[in-house]
């Protein structure tokens, strides 16, 4: 005969006042199978944790109830005081009488009775409850990080301080991300390359750290603490090795300053044989397949004139991709952001001039590494602009295109305003168009004031188009602050294009089985309570993949990210919960749906017994295979088909 | 390049907008490039809700340069120069300041200033003082003479010959 307590929480009076709570114990006390039934002010306090511990001892329990709040709230809570008293953790089972009762309802009589079939099913289910024991699995005290921008940098460098090993995974030939193109970065006018190459350098000499740079992660599996990954080197056509970074290379390639450069935003050139920028991360040429004569045609004049260059014989053409794994216990996905194409904002005629820039060319333009050294020139004619006119919010907070604020537009231009009135001096028109200025961090605001201060026109509108007239654009701009149109001529237009998800986020999602929010990043576990989390254990998101964010964010984001994988990493074990998936061995017939359906890869089939399998490590009991097993097979570990239906009746 | 009001065709007056701005140095308080709009000067402006000034906007035009505009409007003798703008800006910029120097520029550009402000202008010549006050209401209606709340009674130039020519010298030499 089994031996339960029921146990009733007020919340307060968040229940109390809503159901006859002294009612509803002395209905449970009177139950089949119930040996005791008390009430509490508050369940979840000390005091509340004694009693349950103290009836157990006192009653013999062999089993929980607990009428109170959701067990998304406190199942935790009460399962380890459970444990503590000597029940089983698994044998307790939470009757929600306050989300599904007390707050639903306002009838306290009509309450205390709903109360009463909800505490009689739990007793049903608690009498049935089998104790389980989680099984536990070994920890890989190494980390996986995608993604070699600032996120990446900064979560590799502190996993790796911390004594984990880390394979950090670049898709490009170089790490650095978007953080390496800027020029300055904002409040503090800090040089970008200044701040982030000496981290660079770490990442590249760092004991702990894999960089497999111009790589891409193609399959992932297995599950917290033991993730098996794979990963596509790209051949690279030069021998890592051998390679100093001279330069010869790229210097005797036939297609020198005849390909645009990505880094610089297609506002300079680069060889087939080339190297990022100056700064990269390794130090290491790469030859560009899809440009390279001899790499698409088989012929590079009587022969490649890069390899005649390298002293070395770095360069090797047949090299080929390398699939190479790694065992890791915890990912990192920091994927960072893509900038979106301002040609969707038509109106703005991004395609019809080439002094429309964007914030990022006018980056280039700015640095002293750039196409330009540093000289702010029109990309038309070459001759220092007059008049430079930025508009913000291209795309951004756009029913349109995309709804959400880059968040890093504003103080974008706000620098670059400040940095062009430095370099072209007091003569020239610097012209906002703006909407809301957001200037939200540390010295953002006292910053937006200084660039106030310094002859900039700030206009409060948009305008509704940027028209291309012979040598200048012009811009018709209502201005709310003094309800007037202007009509600006300007010798160039910088457009501040929104942030957007990486072009390949839900292919990439689909192989993490990462879930996205409504704008396309990566959704996190909760937002303010478990922001660098995903809803993958041992999956954690850091920088502008999770959405948009500024360095600022970026590198504090890269910090709790990495704190969060030294918190699994660091466990010799782990604990996997054991409510999950079995399969009846007698009953299944190896028909194979639950391998198809399961979201996880959990289920395998047994080719020898012909049934199918679960991998306690991967399942995360969502329940799908119960649902789809057309043998009944599928078992869902106290939850069983029996458990369920026994509380239906008790409650019709 | 260009930035023209299509409205008025007008075009910016810079160098009008650095001497108002310089003025506005000289008395410390801040340029009106610093103004962010945020439109409390003229939430709480006396002469707003009686006679439709916006000091913010005020603001706003100078910023764009369209000082002409300003002088020539008759809504830059509304203010009543209460200080309230002044005193409450976020951004230490004063409307009320602005408005002085505007009124003054009408002045020296020759143009008609209104019929009450002769009114005024001799009061203080005669006697120092745009109103002789001499009895205020309380909020229960009561009337009081100075006396009766222990105030003595107003100051008045002692020579008002020698004040006028101080006045009229004040008024040539712009200080």
């Amino acid at each position: 005969m089994r031996r339960i307590g029921v146990f009733v929480c007020h919340c307060g009076i968040n229940i109390a006042q809503n159901v006859d709570v002294k009612a509803l114990t002395d209905y449970a006390s009177q139950l089949n199978g119930v040996v005791v039934a008390k009430e509490y002010k508050y369940m979840c306090s000390d005091v509340g944790a004694s009693l349950i511990k103290n009836t157990i001892k006192e009653f013999k329990l062999d089993g929980v109830v607990i009428a109170s709040c959701s067990p998304r709230m406190h199942e935790h809570t009460f399962r380890r005081v459970a444990n503590d008293g000597g029940v089983n953790p698994y044998r307790v089972e939470i009757s929600n009488i306050r989300e599904q009762c007390s707050w639903a309802h306002s009838n306290k009589e009509q309450a205390t009775e709903k109360a009463k079939y909800l505490v009689r099913s739990a007793v049903s289910k608690a009498l049935s409850l089998e104790p389980l024991k989680p099984s536990t699995l070994k920890v890989i005290p190494e980390a996986l990080v995608i993604g070699g921008g600032i996120a990446g940098i900064q979560t590799s460098l502190d996993l790796a301080n911390d004594g984990f090993k880390v394979h950090l995974v670049e898709r490009d030939p170089s790490i650095g991300g978007h953080m390496a193109q800027l020029d300055k970065t904002f409040p503090t006018l800090d040089c970008s390359s200044c701040i982030l190459t000496p981290k660079m350098m770490e990442v590249a000499n760092h004991d702990n750290i894999e960089l497999l740079s111009y790589s891409e992660v193609t399959s992932i599996e297995g599950s917290i603490g033991n993730y098996t990954v794979k990963i596509r080197k790209k051949p690279r056509y030069v021998d890592v090795d051998k390679c100093t970074g001279c330069g010869d290379c790229a210097s005797a390639c036939r297609l020198k300053d005849r390909i645009l450069s990505e880094f610089n935003q297609g506002m300079g050139k680069r060889g087939a044989a080339y190297m990022p920028f100056p700064q990269a991360v390794p130090l290491k040429y790469v030859i560009d397949d899809k440009k390279c004569l001899f790499l698409t045609k088989g012929k590079c004049g009587d022969e490649p004139l890069c390899k005649k260059a390298c002293a070395q014989g770095a360069i090797i053409f047949d090299q080929k991709e390398e699939i190479v794994e790694r065992k890791v216990g915890a990912i990192i996905v920091a994927t960072g952001y893509d900038v979106m194409d301002p040609n969707s904002v038509y109106e703005y005629g991004y395609d019809q001039s080439p002094d429309i820039i964007t914030t990022l060319e006018m980056e280039r333009l700015i640095s002293s590494s750039g196409p330009t050294k540093g000289d702010i020139l029109r990309p038309s004619n070459q001759q220092k602009p007059k008049s430079v006119t930025f508009i913000l919010c291209v795309g951004s907070r756009d029913e349109t295109q995309c709804t959400w604020c880059c968040r890093i537009g504003c103080m974008t231009t706000l620098k670059q305003a400040y940095l062009l009135r430095e370099k072209l001096g007091e003569d020239v028109e610097i012209n906002v168009c703006y909407n809301d200025l957001r200037s939200f961090g540390k010295g953002y605001e006292e910053f937006y004031r200084t660039v106030r201060g310094l002859q900039t026109n700030i206009f409060r509108g948009f305008p509704s188009e940027v028209r291309t007239i012979k040598d200048y654009l012009k811009i018709d701009i209502f201005d709310t602050t003094t309800s007037k149109l202007f009509e600006i001529k300007t010798d160039m237009v910088v457009l501040v294009p929104a942030m957007m998800p990486r072009a390949d986020t839900i292919e990439f999602s689909r192989l993490l089985h990462l879930t996205l929010s409504g704008d396309g990043f990566f959704l996190e576990a909760h937002p303010k309570l478990r922001p660098v989390d995903t809803f993958v254990n041992g999956i954690f998101i850091a920088g502008c993949c999770q959405g948009p964010k500024d360095i600022q964010d970026t590198v504090s984001q890269a910090g709790a990210a990495a704190s969060r994988a030294a918190t699994i990493l660091s466990q010799d074990e782990l604990e996997i919960d054991p409510l999950i998936a079995m399969v009846d061995e007698d009953v299944c017939t190896g028909c194979g749906i639950c391998v198809e359906i399961c979201p996880y890869e959990a289920r395998t089939l047994n080719e020898r017994k012909r049934i199918a399998e679960v991998n306690d490590a991967l399942c995360v009991g969502c329940g799908g295979c119960i649902a789809a097993c057309p043998s009944n097979a599928s078992i869902h570990k106290n939850f069983t088909k029996k458990q369920l239906l026994n509380m239906v009746d008790d409650i019709m | 390049m260009s930035i023209i009001d299509l409205t008025s065709m007008g075009e910016p007056q810079s160098d009008l907008k650095k001497e108002l701005n310089d003025r506005l140095t000289k008395l410390q308080d801040e340029i009106s490039e610093y103004c962010f709009q945020c439109a409390k000067c003229t939430s709480g402006c006396e002469a707003h809700k009686l006679l439709e000034l916006e000091p913010h906007k005020i603001v706003a035009l100078l910023k764009r340069g369209l000082i002409n505009e300003l002088v020539n409007s008759d809504v830059i003798w509304t203010c009543m120069t209460c200080q309230k703008c002044r005193e409450r800006c976020p951004q230490r910029v004063a409307p009320v300041e602005i408005l002085f120097a505007l009124k003054n520029m009408a002045v020296a550009s020759g143009k008609q200033i209104p019929g009450k402000y002769t009114g005024m202008l001799q009061s203080i010549l005669s006697m120092g003082l745009i109103q002789d006050i001499q009895q205020t209401t309380t909020r229960s209606n009561k009337i009081l003479k100075r006396d009766e709340l222990g105030l003595p009674p107003p100051s008045k130039p002692t020579d008002v010959a020698k004040f006028q020519a101080g006045i009229m010298k004040i008024a040539i030499e712009k200080v």
